[in-house]
């Protein structure tokens, strides 16, 4: 076999793409991911990042809820390092109605969700931020999951296992001969190179954008963008998930993730023309404020980081193409069987809980095509950092007297924490002061993870994720991408489009301290430092 | 509900953007490699700690909680605040039995003071010194303070009745250290007070301020003590009175560490007590006057105490001493001693505690005068044992002076 | 405490105009919330084009070091910017070229410096550049937890220079200059001038990220200055209430001295911009807290800012109103014993410049305005109560 040949190929660096990947390759498969930007891009990246228990879609949708609360105990075993296992309230506000509690109960029940009625005031004392006045409260399994790292961890499983990741690398067409798909012909959006890699089988798993690479490959796949912004705020609330216990609806999910919560989202149906560029609106800043603040009334005080919005991958059944019945179920495409076209696949809709399962069943797929007999152990294999429970028992075991930098390094890559231990002082340096990312970790990154720009940087390692959103730390951190790639014209460019990418997120909150921190930047990059 | 609701940040750490200015002017983060600096132990580490406390760092120890981050932030970040409430809520070590000692200033005193020549000689001895640096790791080239014989507030009582002549009137929280160590300071106050046709009360029984204790992991023992002493000033309050002091620590302990560390309410009394710089200097603003000795002359250079720094009060010690006729004075560049209350005692912080100090010892040396003033009691040891200059409190150098 | 002028703000425009008044026989204080801009200078004053007699004496009696030339300046990322009144930290040079083969040295474990960015800089210029790190353990000791800022630096430097500027002999070949973090002088000024000639290479100091050393040290110099002249220099505090009857303020409150009102005939604003917090914003508008003055700006918040982080960011601009003589102007009516100076102003006065030129122009036309009005009243300069007893008693 050549080296631009594989058995397959996934479009796509999502969750979805990347759980693909990995569970390709423990199979045994010779695999290439092509992600056009980088890793958790899409929805992956712009959610919640809430490990949900399942409960919010137990009464509508009770298909969603077992499949969620079977995956969220898998994902609890095998990834450890990527999951807070914070527990969640749901709560019954005056505004609301009570009865819905026990509806909502027993439909947790049916689904197989631990949900627990508790008192009131047990609620406040478990999770002090919540809004005082709630007259109800159910306790759920509920978690918090970091998107960025589960995607990263399943692909380096992958890379372990032998797959090949290109991203930057965007698919301008497909090897087509007769109705098999036999390869993609690609280039490469750094340098422009172009290249072309064949597959027997190319599985199409890139969200909402499943739709053009569909259209790529000539066949048709509905999806229905639909926008949600949401708002980081600059530290913790609260530890525990809180949801309103109602029908499902705007703000009403308050999710801690790592050193900072957020609130959403909103919905709105939004052209397919925005999906590669959706903004946040201040009617929507003000939404997400005045509801959030229902759940947990101190965030109305509480400095706002970001603003951000995700496009969902919603898919239209086949047999309804007029959209209207919108499933978020997951649905995995045979294009043989469906549209007579060999050798693709497209695997879609579903949500970032269940991508392990929409993983399991495309490969399932993939191999019946290749005829691999080979079953599935992702749920019970652990992803690479995940081997240990707790990042206390991590840190202790690779440093005897750890620091907050390796506490913090331990908490965010797992048992691979113990690569960065290292008798160079140096390498104890740290490039991010607000969430203490050390030199180690970040040349760790860019040494196993495909890591070609500040950005990418961000979501492996949350350099510049802080409160100062990367004010001090981009600069250090370009430096050690210099070092890596050898180009400072590229490294300019990137630290410019960095700031420009921070700020984007950051103006429509733009006020009190996030605003003070603006003008801060403004004098450092523009006077101070010449950029 | 309207966004006008909504606007910015109640969160005082989250003011903090990143400057480093804090750093810049931490005395400890010069000397003491192992201390995270105040950004990373203050607003940078609480927002991991809110995440999980097992990002406490035991380091934050090393802070002296001298304010001076406080006093550089120019965000208004309480960097300090931040770092003793992490103390207080996270540090789970019991405090060793040497803390406790150390903290226990008044208890202490009361049991030293009436065997004063005994305890004074032998905490003299080199023997007693090497044990107490052996056993209790409390270090050995430290000079004691001196326990007097008879505390303040037995003198003070006997002369209650002279006082309760006066005009008006003043209530005195003396402290620990005036009431056992050095009663003169009080003395000096009384005098000077008397000068200006104010007499001077005892509170109801005052107790130590708590800082050592609050410094030493003993927050619930200090809340005890808040508490009290918030009732016993508050009872001279009620009654009329301000409340003085002689000690810039015990003050900003009780108006800020009270409602911020220890959570203890003192809006009733908090702007009722005022260092008696401050009282003194507003009562010549208002129209008292002081006569002053033609002969005196004194070379004085003056040091800010960090506390008082905090405070903001300097100006009024500065502009009482500059008032004095005979008094040559220098202000001393704004440098920490490094002696902090009890931080300096201990035989694992000795090393950083002198060189926080050293430029300050050595302004000191180069200005050769006839005293440092300084408003603390705790610098007055460090200095006066690493300079060998006599340092007084501003009080007693305007009683010294008067006619 | 009564005053002639009390100045709200100790950064580089309420210090100018403080030293001014003071120089003037004028009994003042400054009220400042922490430290301030000074620590983040780049050591260029922009906008000031012509060299300014007044500025450069009143800087060589703080003992600040400033010279002029139009020229450009390197800036720590490489790049140039034209520059002409700066400290002497900076070197100006009539062209980007300001050399042929340059030795880049920077401090291993020191991440705030850019060499590479500099050298790329530099090369693109036709120089050309080696970059070496310098492993000291004196800087190695200082830091056990990782974190490495200029002003740490810098007070190890004002100790071991010497040392430093031997390892640097040692290193250097056939170079005719060496760069350098802008790390030397905090306490000591006289450290960089030695550093130049301790080395046989011409030596071009480079920023750093902030703290800004020479900055810090420009504060340190001002304010010795200030105090040396008998002003009161409140540090730490901060103005939180004025006290004014019919347009005129006659005290203000501040945190730490709460009922003890600081009095004084001319107030000077001089709180700086949002991120001093002498404009402060919610989600709707942008107020100034002590007074309230008038502020214009649009209503609808979209337009306060511009999405390209690079392009010009119209919040920037906002400023307290004011009138020719920089009278602060409230609910429209100018207030006529309050000014207003530095960057609060925004560039709502562009004639004044922007920068550290806005903060000293402004500062320098205030304190015009008050001199020439204490001298058409005849009435005596307010002194310190506390002064004047003294010297009856």
């Amino acid at each position: 076999m050549k080296p631009n040949e594989f058995d397959v190929i996934i479009i796509g660096g999502g969750i979805t793409g990347a759980g693909t990947q990995r569970d390709c390759a423990m199979r045994g498969l010779r695999t290439l991911l092509i992600e056009r930007s980088d890793i958790a891009t899409g929805a992956t990246g712009r959610n919640h990042g809430l490990l949900h228990s399942g409960a919010r879609y137990a009464v509508n949708d009770a298909e969603s809820a077992e499949e969620c609360i079977r995956e969220n105990m898998i994902l609890r075993q095998i990834a450890a390092h990527c999951i807070d296992e914070t527990d969640g309230l749901f709560i019954t506000l005056p505004e609301d109605d009570l009865a819905y509690q026990q509806t909502f109960v027993e439909a947790c029940r049916k689904a197989g969700i631990g949900a627990e009625i508790i008192d009131p005031e047990l609620a406040k004392r478990l999770e002090p931020s919540v809004n005082p006045d709630l007259i109800g409260a159910v306790r759920v399994p509920d978690g918090s999951v970091d998107p960025f790292r589960l995607c990263a961890a399943n692909m380096l499983d992958a890379k372990l296992h032998g797959g090949q990741v290109r991203l930057h690398t965007e698919v301008t067409g497909f090897i087509r001969e007769g109705d098999t798909i036999k390869g993609v012909h690609t280039r490469n959006r750094q340098t422009g190179e172009e290249t072309d890699y064949y597959a027997t089988v190319t599985v199409n798993a890139c969200g909402i954008w499943g739709q053009h690479i569909a259209e790529l490959a000539g066949v048709k796949v509905g999806m229905f963008p639909a926008k949600g912004a949401l708002l980081i705020f600059a530290h913790r609330v609260n530890n525990l998930v809180i949801n309103r216990c109602r029908k499902p609806s705007n703000a009403d999910i308050l999710v801690p993730g790592d050193t900072v919560c957020v609130i959403g989202t909103t919905s709105t149906r939004i052209p397919f023309e925005e999906c590669d560029n959706v903004a946040v609106t201040p009617d929507e800043v003000t939404l997400l404020i005045t509801e959030g603040a229902k759940l947990a009334p101190s965030l109305s005080q509480t400095r706002i980081l970001r603003a951000y919005a995700g496009v969902r991958p919603l898919v239209s059944a086949d047999n309804d193409p007029s959209g209207r019945n919108i499933s978020r179920g997951i649905v995995c495409l045979d294009h043989e069987e469906r549209d007579g076209l060999k050798g693709f696949v497209t695997i879609t809709g579903g949500k970032l809980m269940t991508y392990r399962l929409m993983a399991e069943i495309a490969t399932d797929l993939v191999c019946k095509k290749l005829a691999v007999e080979k079953a599935c152990t992702t749920a019970q294999t652990p992803l690479p950092g995940s081997e240990e429970k707790s990042y206390e028992a991590v840190a202790q075991k690779v440093w005897e007297a750890p620091t907050t930098a390796q506490k913090a390094a331990a908490s965010r890559m797992g048992t691979r924490a113990s690569r960065i231990r290292s008798s160079n002082r140096r390498d104890d340096d740290l490039i991010c002061e607000c969430e203490e990312v050390s030199v180690g970790e970040i040349n760790a990154a860019i040494d196993r993870m495909d890591v070609s720009t500040l950005t990418d940087l961000r979501r492996r390692t949350r350099v510049g994720m802080g409160t100062c959103q990367g004010e001090f730390c981009a600069c250090r951190a370009a430096g050690l991408l210099v070092k890596a790639h050898g180009c400072v014209e590229r490294e300019r460019k990137d630290l410019a489009d960095f700031l420009q990418e921070r700020w984007k997120g950051n103006f429509p909150i733009g006020w009190g301290d996030t605003l003070r921190e603006a003008e801060y930047t403004q004098w450092i990059y523009k006077h101070a430092l010449g950029l | 509900m309207k966004l006008q609701e909504y606007t910015t940040s109640a969160h005082n750490f989250e003011e903090c953007m990143k400057c480093t200015v804090c750093t810049a002017y931490c005395p400890v983060l010069q000397v003491n490699p192992l201390y995270p600096g105040p950004k990373q132990a203050g607003p940078d580490g609480e927002r991991l700690r809110l995440k999980d406390p097992y990002f406490f760092n035991y380091a934050l120890k090393y802070c002296l909680n001298c304010k001076r981050c406080e006093v550089a932030c120019p965000s208004g970040v309480k960097v300090a605040d931040l770092i003793q409430s992490a103390r207080i809520k996270y540090d789970t070590h019991p405090p060793k039995l040497r803390d406790q000692i150390l903290a226990s200033t008044d208890f202490m005193g009361t049991l030293a003071r009436p065997f004063a020549p005994i305890v004074n000689a032998v905490t003299d001895l080199g023997i007693t010194k090497k044990v107490l640096d052996f056993s209790l790791d409390i270090d050995h080239r430290r000079t004691f303070p001196k326990y007097s014989g008879r505390s303040f507030e037995s003198w003070l009582k006997r002369r209650s009745k002279e006082q309760a002549a006066f005009p008006e009137q003043v209530a005195y929280f003396h402290g620990c250290y005036v009431n056992y160590n050095y009663p003169q300071l009080g003395k000096d106050l009384v005098k000077v007070l008397n000068a200006l046709g104010v007499g001077v009360q005892l509170l109801d029984k005052e107790k130590c301020c708590g800082i050592a204790m609050i410094a030493n992991g003993m927050a619930r023992e200090a809340a005890k003590h808040a508490q009290h002493n918030v009732e016993v000033l508050g009872k001279a309050v009620s009654r009329g009175l301000k409340v003085v002091t002689t000690s810039s620590t015990c003050t900003l302990t009780m108006r800020d560490e009270y409602p911020e560390l220890l959570k203890v309410d003192n809006s009733a009394v908090r702007d009722s007590l005022l260092m008696a710089t401050r009282f003194i200097y507003e009562k010549l603003e208002q129209g008292a006057t002081l006569k002053f000795r033609a002969d005196y002359h004194k070379k004085v250079a003056y040091h800010t105490p960090c506390h008082l720094e905090k405070l903001g009060w300097g100006v009024f010690s500065e502009r009482l001493l500059r008032m004095i006729p005979g008094v040559e004075f220098t202000m001393l560049a704004s440098n920490c001693c490094g002696m902090s209350g009890t931080y300096g005692f201990k035989k694992e912080n000795y090393e950083a505690s002198q060189a926080i100090g050293a430029p300050l010892f050595e302004q000191i040396k180069t200005l050769n005068p006839d005293v440092v003033a300084c408003d603390c009691e705790t610098c007055k040891w460090q200095i006066e044992m690493s300079t060998g200059y006599p340092v007084m409190n501003p009080i007693s150098i305007l009683a010294e002076a008067l006619e | 405490m009564k005053f002639d002028t009390v100045i709200m703000g100790g950064g580089l425009a309420g210090m100018v105009a403080g030293i001014a008044l003071q120089q003037a026989g004028k009994n003042t204080a400054i009220v400042s919330m922490g430290q301030n801009a000074l620590h983040f200078f780049s050591g260029t004053f922009e906008s000031l084009q012509a060299p300014s007699e007044r500025l450069a004496e009143l800087f060589s009696a703080a003992g600040i070091r400033v010279h002029y030339r139009k020229g450009v300046r390197l800036m720590p990322l490489g790049t140039f910017k034209e520059a002409a009144l700066s400290l002497d930290d900076i070197d100006l040079f009539p062209t980007p070229k300001f050399g042929r083969r340059v030795l880049i040295v920077n401090f291993l474990g020191y991440h705030d410096f850019f060499s590479s960015f500099l050298a790329e800089g530099l090369e693109k210029q036709g120089m050309e550049c080696r970059i070496r790190f310098l492993s000291l353990p004196e800087l190695d000791n200082a830091k056990a937890h990782g974190e490495m800022r200029s002003v740490q630096i810098a007070r190890s430097m004002d100790r071991i220079w010497e040392k430093v500027a031997q390892e640097i002999r040692l290193l250097l070949k056939d170079e005719d200059t060496v760069i350098l973090p802008q790390v030397f002088g905090l306490l000591d000024d006289t450290v960089p001038g030695r550093l130049r000639q301790a080395i046989p290479a011409r030596v071009v100091f480079a920023g750093t990220m902030p703290p800004s050393v020479p900055g810090v040290r420009t504060q340190m110099q001002l304010r010795r200055r200030y105090e040396l002249l008998g002003g009161t220099f409140l540090m730490g505090d901060q103005a939180i209430r004025a006290h004014e009857h019919d347009g005129v303020v006659h005290s203000i409150a501040t945190h730490n001295l709460d009922a003890h009102y600081l009095e004084a005939r001319n107030f000077i604003l001089a709180t700086g911009g949002l991120y001093s917090k002498g404009l402060v914003s919610n989600p709707f508008k942008i107020t100034e807290p002590i007074l309230d003055l008038d502020i214009d700006q649009p209503q609808d918040r979209n337009e306060w800012y511009n999405p390209t982080f690079a392009g010009e960011q119209p919040y920037m601009g906002y400023g307290v109103k004011t009138d020719e003589q920089l009278h602060a102007i409230k609910d429209g009516v100018a207030m006529q014993n309050v000014y207003a100076i530095g960057s609060i102003l925004g560039n709502t006065r562009p004639e004044l410049g922007s920068g550290a030129g806005l903060a000293i122009n402004s500062a320098f036309a205030v304190v015009d305005q008050i001199l020439r009005c204490t001298q058409n009243d005849n009435e005596e300069p307010a002194t310190p109560v506390i002064l004047s007893e003294a010297k009856n008693l």
